[in-house]
């Protein structure tokens, strides 16, 4: 296995922050930049995400061009603080509403890509305690100022915030360690490379975006890394340290029904490669047992696994970005 | 003064202009938890971010206060502080991650003081938007150790340290808008430590416990008849002890502070307490310890002074009603060094030492909006003929 990559592409963020110099290197390569948010009832932290990006990458230094927020139907006030602070917000089912309606994290980001206008686009999780602007700067960094890089990842400590007020060190990336890393070193060992394939926190150039599939639920950050190493290889990927960041913490069912969609997109992916090859059919519930009452009570969650085509195939995409399919 | 005080309401909407800027910096100075004698990462960014907007001069003191001084136009006029404390009462494991609302910022010390930090770090990119230069050099200083045990020797070390005279101050408070202190009480800050051995004779049923005893001195100190003038009073703020529901308490802990506009008050009643502790001590036949921890001297402007007047001209022009009391914080330091000072809040608060205290957003650009206009007042020699009493 090469584990050159690792070395060569791998980055602090802090070699990014030096912020007068992307500004200078993206305006003479005349590229636009668009942020996307990604919301399901975020009140409690979209305004802190909008605030410092606008204050610091748009006011202070012109290197993001507009935040966008994709939202899948919040019920809390996201939507309306988001736009109090100034960023365009759309549902997402409004977004190309002639087509079949689906609500995931895959599906807004899928969507962002119509209605934002960067030739880069970053997506950050909009649930960020400790957000700071060099979650963003720090994607950019090598997109703006290297030509083979076209994809970014971040990697960092995950604290997870436990109870109402107190940090546990240490944690987090339990679905990487126990489901993603084994299934990597399996079969495509080069990817382990990636230390946080499952961050949600990464940005890329709208040209390979707009040509891969988009998994419309948790299965997006698994299929968007193997999609874009089949097609462009290992070469076009970097990943960043972004230092900490502190994240809900999610229940072990929770974190199940997570890896659950992974698989189901991994296996996918693998069946659409000619990898492997399975006679039978594959279910999409997952199953949960719960005690109640001296009995065990299934629990069953659906999964259906429904991807989004590169947007490249949609005609009103194609006519929006002048392209040709 | 006059002309500068009309341009005020207009430099609300100004300040209003950058307030995504000025958040920022409250969010990401007030973040970091900075627990008294614990700010060494929020002391370095504060120096970054005062970096980052291009300050003249970014340096700490002897004593680690971090410090940036905005040059002035003249080499004669000695320099105004400007000066916010850095630490706050919250440990390091706390949750320090606030949360925005529509006009509101929730989080862990905002009040005390991290809104008035992030204001503080703000002012250089404040003064550039508004057009401001000063005669006087301004220095922006975050000062360490403030609270509590921290006892002021951040402020006390670099005003003790500072080589020039100083021409005048303004502390900054996060809460409330509308404050102008201008006076300090004497105050002495102490804690009583009560311990009882456990070890001799665990089979004494009725053994001391060291939380009774420690009520049977507040019962002592609340007999203290104590006068209206001087005005004083005694606050019982903190008390901690015992180990489990159904063991007696073998260790409590006391915190009180004395305060009164009189320094000789202040001490009279200090030896009052310190009487009742050792008859307490003796009757029970328990070690109780006596700690001084803080000890400031009573000091004021007079309501007269150009300052005083000045302030009040500012916060009556952004239509402020000025509130006065006693301060016993960074101010009391100044005018213990016969240097005219005030303090000023910015906004309104709620649940002001709690993790979920919440500032008003809306007032901020007129509470930044007072400090310039003090700031300019000094600038413009209102203190500069007036010695303290």
């Amino acid at each position: 296995m090469n584990i050159s990559w690792i070395k060569k592409n791998t980055f602090h963020y802090s070699e990014f922050s030096d912020l007068t110099r992307l500004v200078d290197e993206k305006q003479r390569k005349n590229l636009k930049i668009s942020l996307c948010l990604p919301t399901l009832n975020e009140e409690k932290t979209i305004a802190k995400e909008i605030l410092i990006m606008k204050s610091e990458l748009m006011t202070r230094y012109p290197i993001l061009d507009e935040i966008v927020v994709v939202d899948s139907g919040s019920t809390d006030n996201t939507r309306k603080i988001a736009r109090g602070y100034g960023a365009d917000v759309y549902k997402a089912a409004e977004i190309l509403p002639d087509l079949a309606k689906f609500k995931g994290k895959g599906e807004n980001l899928w969507k962002a890509l119509y209605v934002t206008q960067g030739d880069i686009i970053v997506y950050l999780d909009a649930d960020i305690k400790n957000i700071h602007h060099r979650f963003a700067y720090g994607l950019l960094g090598p997109l703006i100022l290297f030509d083979n890089i076209k994809y970014v990842k971040a990697f960092y400590d995950r604290p997870i915030a436990i109870g109402k007020s107190k940090i546990r060190p240490t944690g987090g990336g339990r679905v990487t360690e126990l489901l993603i890393r084994p299934l990597f070193s399996l079969f495509f060992p080069e990817l382990t490379q990636i230390l946080q394939p499952l961050s949600g926190e990464y940005a890329g150039h709208r040209e390979i975006f707009e040509k891969i599939p988009f998994p419309i639920g948790y299965g997006v950050e698994t299929s968007m890394i193997l999609d874009i190493y089949e097609k462009w290889g290992l070469d076009v990927f970097a990943q960043v340290d972004l230092d900490r960041r502190i994240h809900r913490n999610q229940d072990t069912r929770a974190l199940g029904r997570m890896s659950f969609a992974i698989l189901q997109t991994f296996i996918k992916r693998k069946i659409e490669l000619g990898l492997v090859d399975y006679k039978e059919k594959l279910y999409n519930e997952m199953i949960q047992y719960n005690l109640i009452k001296n009995e065990f009570k299934p629990d069953i969650y659906k999964i259906e696994g429904h991807e989004r085509p590169p947007i490249i195939e949609i005609p009103e995409y194609r006519e929006k970005f002048k392209r040709i399919s | 003064m006059d002309n500068t005080i009309d341009k005020l309401p207009g430099f609300v909407d100004t300040i209003k202009s950058i307030q995504e800027t000025i958040i920022t910096n409250i969010v990401l100075m007030g973040q970091i938890p900075a627990p008294t004698f614990k700010e060494k990462r929020r002391t370095s960014v504060f120096m970054e971010r005062l970096a980052e907007f291009q300050v003249d001069e970014c340096t700490t003191d002897g004593y680690r206060n971090p410090i940036g001084i905005i040059k002035g136009t003249s080499e004669s006029k000695p320099p105004i502080f400007v000066v916010a404390h850095l630490d706050t009462v919250f440990s390091k494991d706390i949750d320090h991650y606030y949360s925005i609302q529509e006009n509101s910022i929730i989080g862990t010390g905002i009040i005390d003081n991290s809104l008035g930090v992030g204001v503080l770090v703000s002012l250089p990119e404040i003064f550039r938007k508004l057009g401001l230069r000063f005669e006087s050099d301004i220095v922006l200083a975050g000062v360490i150790q403030s609270l509590g045990k921290g006892n002021l020797r951040g402020i006390r070390h670099l005003l003790k340290t500072w080589a020039t005279p100083i021409r005048g101050a303004v502390c900054i408070e996060a809460a409330e808008l509308g404050r102008l202190n201008y006076y300090a009480d004497g105050m002495i800050r102490c804690e009583v430590d009560c311990n009882i051995s456990p070890v001799d004779g665990w089979e004494h049923k009725f053994k001391p416990n060291a939380i009774l005893v420690l009520n049977e001195v507040i019962n002592q100190i609340l007999k203290l008849r104590l006068p209206q003038k001087p005005r004083s009073r005694v606050i019982i703020g903190k008390i901690s002890g015992g180990f489990k529901h159904g063991v007696i308490a073998y260790d409590a802990t006391l915190g009180f502070e004395i305060q009164s506009n009189s320094d000789k008050m202040v001490k009279s009643i200090y030896n009052s307490i310190k009487d009742i502790i050792e008859g307490t001590s003796h009757e029970y036949e328990v070690d109780l310890k006596l700690k001084t921890l803080s000890n400031i001297h009573a000091a004021r402007l007079k309501f007269d002074h150009p300052l005083v007047k000045s302030s009040v001209a500012v916060m009556k022009k952004l239509d402020l009603t000025p509130v006065s009391g006693p301060s016993e914080s960074e101010l009391s330091i100044f005018l213990s060094r016969k240097i005219p000072a005030v303090t000023l809040g910015i906004t309104r608060g709620e649940n002001y030492h709690q993790q979920n205290a919440s500032v008003e957003i809306e007032p901020i650009s007129k509470g930044i909006a007072q400090v310039i206009g003090v700031i300019m007042a000094i600038d413009s020699g209102v203190c500069d003929e007036h010695q303290l009493d």
